[in-house]
């Protein structure tokens, strides 16, 4: 089929053998490609049960059918194993321009097998891959690493890499990969698990092109979705203000988490941090992925003050609420000098910064003191504690080994009620997005295979009302404060969503087109019929399936199908929480769950997966 | 007694409102980035024989001058937001909000985009505005 280069690279790194792979072309039909593909690998070939920073739990790198091809939104590629965060499924997807160099170097995906003895990294050039010693990489930042890599390797095309900071070497369990310094594989702590296998980096460079299938009918295809991207208005959001131009409207909507999500609407907060302010004062120019016309990412400079920063990539929405409004800090330029130590060190910044937030509290509460950290005080509002507090995580010292290990565990080893101020699904720390003001994603966050998440589904934007995909049953105007008929909006933006992830298709280019137009990308790019709509949502159906069976014998239940008690108690009189009783009833219901939370067996025979039963 | 909308009645009531209301008082205190024009596009169904605008001076919480214009001398605004009868009617009642319109791609903005997202809530406090105002749509 194409799409594919029919070959997936298997690294034995306790050996430095390698061999290569394919997926079974019932399985690129099935699960397309990216996680859904992954996870069909990780259950069939391996042990998951195994401790995921054992050498038994592998690292998947995946490309999906879309990856690599000049249509709008398809840069993404996806790292996966079990998570050392969660102990469940583990995938953290990320933009850039890795993805595409892999595949046009001829690869659909890398499985990293076992782990070194010492430090290594991965060269790939084309069909040429080494695995070279790292030991003089080992200890280095992802931006010097990322420079050293690319100079050591310069002759030819620009080098692509991948690789782990500080946090992933010391098994932060939040640690990320980043690719090329801006890019960020984040969530799950994929990174540690690379850490664990002593790898330090991934470099490509790919010769190759990434043919479709139907090249006239790709054509003119991408002609109409890209002027059709760039007419929208949420992608010229993102191109003027990035992912931070959300931060304004989300605190109208009540969206926006403020003071570890107990406290609410604060104007004054997103005045200061949200992306007109980001754009005004600190953005310097704007940077895309491979192949993107909305190109959200930022580089942003302080030019001087507490916070200088060199030129350098600038933070996400996330990044602004996570060490912006979640420890009440209205100093943008403390946020990006938050983002910079994140980046460098391979942290998170959606965990790492919920990890900090959480300790805020726990010192406002009394539940730890200065004896605890170090002498710092971790005042709402100050971000030099912060600060320090990232060091402390990315070397583990002092608390920051106990914020290392999640927020979860964290609250284990404070004790004294400090579960309370706990906002996790499965051990993955929430994405900032608060469910008091849209239901439907409070549904997300307790039943993702991943733990709490807003990218798996395209919830984000239905229910929110920029996206309406009427091809796929949805209706429209869903009110945001309510848990009616917001079951059935989920099950269908997830059915849409895991095919976006698995195609490797970027979520925010999939908010600006159709569901139509996305089965229109695959169809040109593979030439395969099934990938209409309905076709679509089937995988969709049969991804998260496939990955709840695994979560399921990992000893996942119906009770880690929640929401942690701060997202169900009103932030207000007149405030609200979702009603996830009535939620996860209708859902369990409509996607064939039994009251353990597992596939029922005649679900999975309709699906086609009887191999899972 | 209701207006009809829109209409020079209508458009004066709605002056009223903007500057009686405390919340765009507030909310659009900084806000000196020029006028808005809302143009409604043209509907012979609902006898609206050509687009027409209505112009809003607006200047630091207040709205200082309010008229319909035609199309023309609408686009000299450097905030012009175009839609349909319909959509405007929705917004009229309160069932749109505006900016999520236009993200929605309902309504069509021309200008700042990070100017209209700065002032979000001044966008809702005249939406809030417009709502109080007795409205009698021409398709009713």
């Amino acid at each position: 089929m194409e799409g594919y280069k029919n070959k997936i690279l298997e690294v034995d790194l306790s050996n430095f053998k390698m061999d290569v792979i394919d997926i079974l072309d019932e399985d690129k039909k099935r699960f397309i490609g990216g996680s859904g593909v992954a996870a069909k690998l990780f259950l069939d070939r391996f042990n998951i049960s195994a401790d995921p920073l054992s050498p038994d739990n592998p690292l998947i790198v995946m490309n999906g059918p879309l990856t690599g091809t000049t249509l709008p939104g398809t840069s993404r590629f996806v790292a996966c194993g079990k998570s050392p965060l969660t102990g469940i499924w583990g995938e953290s997807a990320c933009g850039g321009n890795f993805g595409a160099e892999l595949k046009m170097a001829g690869w659909d995906g890398i499985i990293f097998k076992s782990a070194s003895e010492k430090p290594c990294y991965l060269l790939i050039e084309d069909s040429r891959c080494k695995l070279l010693d790292g030991s003089d990489l080992w200890g280095k930042d992802i931006y010097q690493v990322t420079d050293i890599l690319k100079a050591r390797h310069k002759d030819g095309k620009q080098m692509k890499v991948f690789a782990i900071g500080r946090a992933g070497e010391n098994r932060v369990r939040f640690a990320g990969i980043g690719n090329d310094k801006a890019h960020f594989a984040g969530r799950t702590g994929m990174g540690a698990l690379m850490g664990s296998k002593k790898l330090k980096a991934i470099v490509v460079r790919g010769s190759g092109v990434c043919e479709p299938a139907m090249i006239d009918e790709y054509n003119t295809l991408r002609r109409t979705l890209i002027a059709k991207v760039s007419d929208s208005v949420p992608a010229q959001a993102l191109r003027q203000m990035g992912t931070d131009s959300g931060m304004d409207l989300g605190m109208m909507t009540n969206d926006v988490p403020i003071k570890n999500w107990a406290y609410p609407q604060d104007f004054d907060l997103s005045s200061n941090l949200g992306g007109p302010t980001l754009t005004e004062k600190y953005l310097t120019k704007v940077h895309s992925c491979y192949a993107c016309p909305v190109a959200c990412k930022r580089v942003v400079r302080v030019a001087d003050g507490p916070y200088r920063t060199e030129e350098g990539p600038g933070p996400e929405y996330e990044t602004c609420c996570t060490f912006g409004t979640m420890i009440m800090n209205k100093d943008l330029a403390g946020v990006i000098k938050a983002n910079e130590l994140c980046n460098r060190a391979g942290i998170d910044t959606i965990s790492g910064g919920a990890a900090i937030a959480f300790a805020y509290e726990c010192y406002e509460k009394g539940t730890i003191t200065k004896q605890d950290t170090d002498g710092l005080e971790l005042r709402w509002g100050d971000i030099d504690a912060a600060l320090k507090l990232i060091e402390m995580i990315t070397e583990r010292k002092g608390i920051g080994a106990i914020l290392a290990e999640g927020t979860r565990e964290a609250a284990k080893l404070f004790g004294k009620g400090t579960d309370e101020f706990l906002v996790e699904v499965k051990g993955l720390e929430a994405p900032m997005h608060d469910p008091r003001g849209w239901h439907g994603m409070g549904l997300g966050y307790a039943v993702s295979t991943r733990g709490a998440c807003h990218l798996q589904h395209m919830t984000l934007y239905i229910e929110q009302g920029m996206s309406a995909y009427p091809e796929t049953g949805l209706k429209a105007n869903f009110k945001g404060p309510k848990s009616e008929e917001k079951a059935e909006m989920y099950l269908i933006s997830e059915d849409l969503g895991g095919p976006c992830n698995s195609a490797c298709l970027c979520l925010f280019v999939l908010g600006c087109l159709s569901a139509t137009d996305f089965s229109e990308m695959l169809r040109v790019t593979t030439g395969h019929k099934d990938f209409d709509v309905q076709g679509l949502l089937k995988s969709g159906q049969r991804i998260n399936l496939l990955k709840r069976t695994i979560n399921s014998i990992l000893g996942m239940k119906r009770e880690d199908d929640r929401l942690p008690k701060r997202i169900l108690t009103p932030l207000s009189p007149k405030g609200n929480a979702p009603d996830i009783d009535l939620m996860l009833k209708e859902y369990y219901a409509l996607r064939g769950l039994d009251e353990t939370g597992r596939p029922k067996r005649e679900t999975l025979e309709a699906a086609g997966l009887k191999d899972l039963i | 007694m209701p207006y009809k909308f829109p209409s020079e009645d209508w458009i004066k009531e709605y002056q009223k409102a903007i500057n009686t209301s405390e919340d765009y008082k507030q909310s659009g205190a900084t806000w000196t980035a020029g006028s808005v024009c809302l143009v409604v596009t043209a509907n012979p169904s609902v006898g609206i024989e050509k687009d027409v605008g209505i112009w809003l001076g607006l200047h630091k919480g207040v709205c200082e001058e309010i008229k319909l214009v035609p199309l023309e001398e609408a686009q000299k605004a450097p905030f012009v937001i175009m839609g349909d009868y319909s959509r405007w009617k929705q917004v009229v009642l309160g069932e749109l909000d505006p900016v999520q319109g236009m993200m929605q791609g309902k309504l069509k903005l021309k200008g700042d985009l990070p100017t209209i997202v700065r002032y979000v809530r001044a966008s809702q406090d005249l939406v809030q505005c417009a709502s109080k105002v007795d409205t009698q749509f021409m398709d009713e």
